[in-house]
């Protein structure tokens, strides 16, 4: 294995969260907080790791599958380690295991918070915690593809590790302009929903976490209430925004060069948007009783929908209280998530489709036992590596799942928590039902069930195998094996 | 509809359709160049592992598809370049693109049939270049048993002069000669261009001192390369006899021309049918059925007589195993044909003699094509070929405008290290320049060296 090469990524890693972690320190600057202190020495901590493991350039730029796999899941772990100094230096979160989760929460746009007040937090403080989900959103190796020239095409298998969904294609041809051209949309729809926010009347620093929180599809507030007490109009253009970072990128691009035609015709894209329109119709009538008013009903409806199916995580009201037939589906729309190429979390609408019709191919074959049907998507065949690897990873999803709700109910919590605090970490929503309600937090585990779901919410945001790779004791073996040599 | 550019865009957006052998050499060229490739072929796993490898975008599906064409992007290509294993598909492929785009296309045409009309479809299509590999590769060989001493002959400046390449035997005059003594005293009219020794490629100045087993290229018109490979002790006398193993589309290629010149070509196919097909097109050849990887065979048919060996069966092995035995077993010049670089380095090291690369042939001529097209308006590529596995390039440009090159004495510009002016073409007769020479409007400029990458004549200077 090109152990090289990785300690090179690794460290350039490092040398961007460096970067990356001024910015909470200027805003400490604006407004007088000393709490900025701790940011810029870790940074410095960071930047000077990563000038060390970055000063010999590898002599072999090559990548294969497992070093992307290896790399992703180390710098993703590396990242969150390094993010989650500061708060715990600074003492805002005392535990470290809380600071951990909290950090990991944030990069795997997750959103799922162990504090109980977090308005008691430091202006930078919340910053971070809402940067992280923006960084985690696209990805951060996709934004080291998009600045480091790397020789070689072989480097797609970075990006193929960190992208979520089934298959990950380019949109041009050179790599690093795909990835720049990923983070020129990214960008472009960050700043146009933090010029709506502030429109309606936002102050900024609300506009631009929550803009952060919004495009990562993260969801960490700056209030306690998440997003109850602004007014209907934010809440639209949060809707809006959400669904909007849950639509495959690839849409855009589409829309950007003038294609709008076919982008409409993306089958995962019509899916995804049928998918949110009857789930938000169906609890709009289940909840219009207990409402003030149709309109009233509606935001909130769209809200949620839009929330949970993006796996963002935000919430208008406290949906815990609402009739057990939302509840039911709000959990449904946890595990199918946003659409593939998104910044969203869970198992992927373009997933769903693909086991659908391969359900649908099954039935055929026993109508019609000697038929042979291809499953397609967008009128093009479906390669049966990746009918394969879909139902592989469904499978490996629910033992993860299952093993998970067992290991965090040795804590002694009810079944309903239990359950939706896994498909709340899995799928990088952040809030769940019960004890881990959109008013609650996850404080209240223990440190065990801490880290298990830490480890749930990191597979779901590497969609499982580049960090379940770590346990295969070949993939260490490889890393500090030497190039034989008979001198 | 207007055209819509990338907004990033550097190197040229170009489409390739078919990733066969000559398919993946263009990519792993071509994205050295630093352009934009979409590739299309019909076996999505063979995509999927060249896309993969390079920083390319991969396309399963039938080329000369237009809703395939258009998936990838033809209507912002600039070009298309077509080398499926079909000359039809080829065709098609190039003439719905001009139809959908706006760009220059490419054919790769190497059936016989139609490689005699190749003028005619190249102009009645629109199509930029027409490549036959095979028919090049026969070409490459064909000139090589006309100077049988010489390693590589590649032609320029329309096949007035020529870049040869031999290897310095023992005990040669040339040994221990300095590249001054041999200019002044001896060979005024050529020019060495580049000389390697133990794996090691060097831009020679004055004061280089040849040794044997030297490579060594040089410049110089047809009439004093011979003469010049006669005063220092080679034998110039052309082949007199060939036998050619293996009876493809170059074996044919090649077989018609050393009839016209008046070698008498024996060839050994394994296939009946062919046999006959070849006996059809090539009554004064011999051709013998028969298995040519058999050595009883090869003996029955005198190969311990012949004065060259070409191996141009469709298996690398089999050609390079050939090889050694005839090298082995008779005093042939003999010719080795490789298809496809896997052991690029176990291969240089066994001593082969000449080996010839069609697919390279064929990449070299789209590389130089790409780069003119690339280029500014002052200059432009007229040939280009790649010495010493790509580490030398050979480039002719043609100066079309004036600029900072033209007009003043060699010895006055500032030229890149590692770097020679080879040739001047002026009116149609060669001119190896001297630091009194100058570039001038209208003349073709061959340049030789070390870096590689060259669009414009402008890049010699530092």
């Amino acid at each position: 294995m090109n152990s090289s090469i990785i300690r090179f990524i690794l460290g350039n890693v490092l040398k961007i969260e460096g970067l990356l972690l001024f910015l909470p320190a200027i805003v400490s600057g604006i407004y007088f907080e000393h709490e900025g202190l701790y940011y810029v020495s870790v940074a410095a901590v960071c930047l000077i790791l990563g000038f060390l493991m970055t000063r010999k350039t590898p002599e072999s730029q090559v990548f294969y599958l497992k070093e992307g796999c290896i790399t992703t899941a180390l710098s993703w772990i590396l990242l969150s380690f390094f993010g989650c100094l500061p708060f715990y230096l600074s003492r805002e979160i005392p535990s470290f295991a809380d600071a951990l989760f909290e950090t990991i929460s944030g990069f795997t746009t997750t959103g799922a918070s162990i504090l109980s007040d977090v308005e008691a937090l430091s202006h930078c403080a919340l910053f971070w915690r809402s940067f992280t989900h923006w960084i985690g959103g696209m990805g951060v190796l996709v934004f080291l593809l998009a600045v480091i020239p790397l020789s070689g095409g072989s480097h797609i298998n970075l990006m193929r590790a960190e992208s979520p969904g089934p298959s990950v294609g380019k949109l041009v041809p050179k790599i690093r302009y795909t990835a720049r051209i990923l983070y020129v949309i990214y960008f472009i729809m960050t700043v146009a929903e933090i010029l709506l926010l502030l429109a309606g009347g936002m102050p900024l620093f609300d506009a631009l976490t929550t803009s952060f929180g919004t495009a990562g599809t993260g969801g960490f507030g700056i209030k306690n209430d998440s997003f109850m007490s602004y007014s209907p109009y934010l809440q639209w253009i949060v809707t809006i925004f959400m669904i909007l970072f849950g639509v495959n990128f690839n849409a855009y691009y589409l829309i950007l060069f003038g294609k709008l035609k076919k982008a409409l015709f993306i089958e995962e894209v019509r899916a995804y948007f049928v998918i949110i329109l009857a789930a938000s119709a169906i609890i709009f009538f289940n909840i219009v009783n207990t409402c003030s008013g149709i309109f009233e009903a509606l935001t909130h409806a769209a809200f949620q929908v839009g929330s949970i199916i993006t796996t963002t995580g935000f919430s208008s009201v406290d949906f815990d209280l609402w009739p057990e037939t939302s509840h039911t589906i709000l959990v449904l729309l946890m595990f199918i998530g946003a659409c593939a190429g998104s910044t969203g979390g869970g198992i992927k609408v373009s997933r769903f489709l693909i086991l659908v019709k391969t359900v649908i191919k099954e039935m055929n074959s026993y109508i019609h036992p000697k038929s042979i049907k291809k499953i397609k998507m967008d009128g093009k065949c479906v390669e049966h590596e990746v009918v394969r690897s879909t139902n592989v990873y469904l499978i490996t999803f629910v033992i993860i799942f299952s093993v998970s709700v067992f290991a965090i109910s040795i804590d002694g919590k009810d079944l309903t928590t239990n359950f939706t605090a896994v498909a709340a970490t899995i799928n990088n929503i952040g809030p769940g039902l019960a004890l881990v309600g959109p008013t609650q937090n996850f404080g209240h585990f223990s440190v065990f069930s801490k880290y298990v779901l830490m480890f749930d919410m990191m597979a779901g945001r590497l969609e499982l195998f580049p960090l379940l790779i770590l346990f295969h004791p070949a993939a260490w073996k490889d890393l500090f094996t030497r190039r034989f040599s008979q001198k | 509809m207007p055209k819509i550019r990338n907004p990033i865009h550097t190197g040229l957006s170009i489409i390739i359709v078919g990733c066969g052998k000559v398919g993946s050499t263009l990519i792993e060229q071509l994205s050295k160049e630093g352009h934009d490739i979409t590739i299309i072929d019909h076996n999505a796993q063979k995509v999927q592992e060249v896309a993969s490898q390079y920083d390319i975008m991969g396309l399963a599906g039938n080329g000369a598809s237009y809703n395939v064409q258009m998936e990838a992007g033809i209507e912002n290509a600039d070009l298309i370049i077509a080398v499926t294993n079909s000359d039809e598909l080829n065709l098609l492929c190039c003439t719905v693109a001009k139809q959908v785009g706006n760009c220059a296309a490419i054919a790769r045409v190497r059936t016989p049939d139609y490689s005699s009309e190749a003028a005619y479809l190249r102009d009645r299509l629109g199509l930029a270049l027409i490549i036959n590999p095979e028919l090049e590769a026969a070409r490459e060989a064909a000139r090589i048993l006309y100077l049988p001493t010489a390693l590589e002959i590649n032609p320029f400046a329309h096949g007035q002069a020529e870049l040869i390449k031999f290897k310095i035997p023992e005990g040669n005059v040339l040994s221990g000669m300095s590249i001054a003594y041999l200019g002044k005293h001896i060979a005024p009219d050529i020019l060495i261009c580049a000389i390697e020794r133990c794996g090691e490629v060097h831009i020679p100045s004055g004061n280089f001192q040849m040794e044997a087993g030297d490579v060594i290229s040089f410049v110089a018109t047809r009439k004093c390369s011979k003469h010049f490979l006669e005063d220092i002790g080679f034998k110039t006398r052309r082949v007199k006899n060939v036998m050619i193993i293996g009876g493809g589309k170059a074996t044919y290629y090649l077989a018609v021309q050393l009839i016209h010149m008046g070698i008498s070509v024996k060839i050994i196919e394994r296939d009946r049918q062919r046999c006959e097909e070849l006996s059809t097109l090539l009554p004064k050849a011999v051709i013998i059925n028969g298995d040519g990887t058999d050595p009883e065979l090869l003996t029955e048919e005198g190969i311990e007589y012949m004065e060259s060996f070409i191996a141009l069966t469709g298996v690398d092995e089999e050609n390079v195993l050939l090889t050694l035995h005839a090298r082995q077993v008779s005093n042939a010049k003999v010719i080795t044909k490789i298809n496809h670089l896997a052991f690029k380095g176990v291969i240089s090291r066994l001593d082969l003699g000449s080996v010839i690369y069609p697919r390279y042939i064929t990449s070299e001529a789209i590389i130089a094509y790409v780069r003119a097209k690339k280029n500014s308006m002052d200059s432009n590529i007229e040939t280009l070929y790649h010495m010493f596995d790509h580490r030398v390039e050979a480039i002719e440009f043609r100066i079309d405008e004036d600029s900072k090159v033209t007009g003043s004495p060699l010895m006055n510009l500032s030229l890149k290290e590692n770097l020679l002016v080879a040739s001047i073409n002026r009116n149609g007769s060669v001119l190896i320049p001297s630091g009194q020479d100058s570039i001038q409007v209208g003349d073709s400029v061959m340049i030789v060296t070390t870096h590689t990458g060259f669009k414009d004549i402008l890049d010699i200077l530092k």
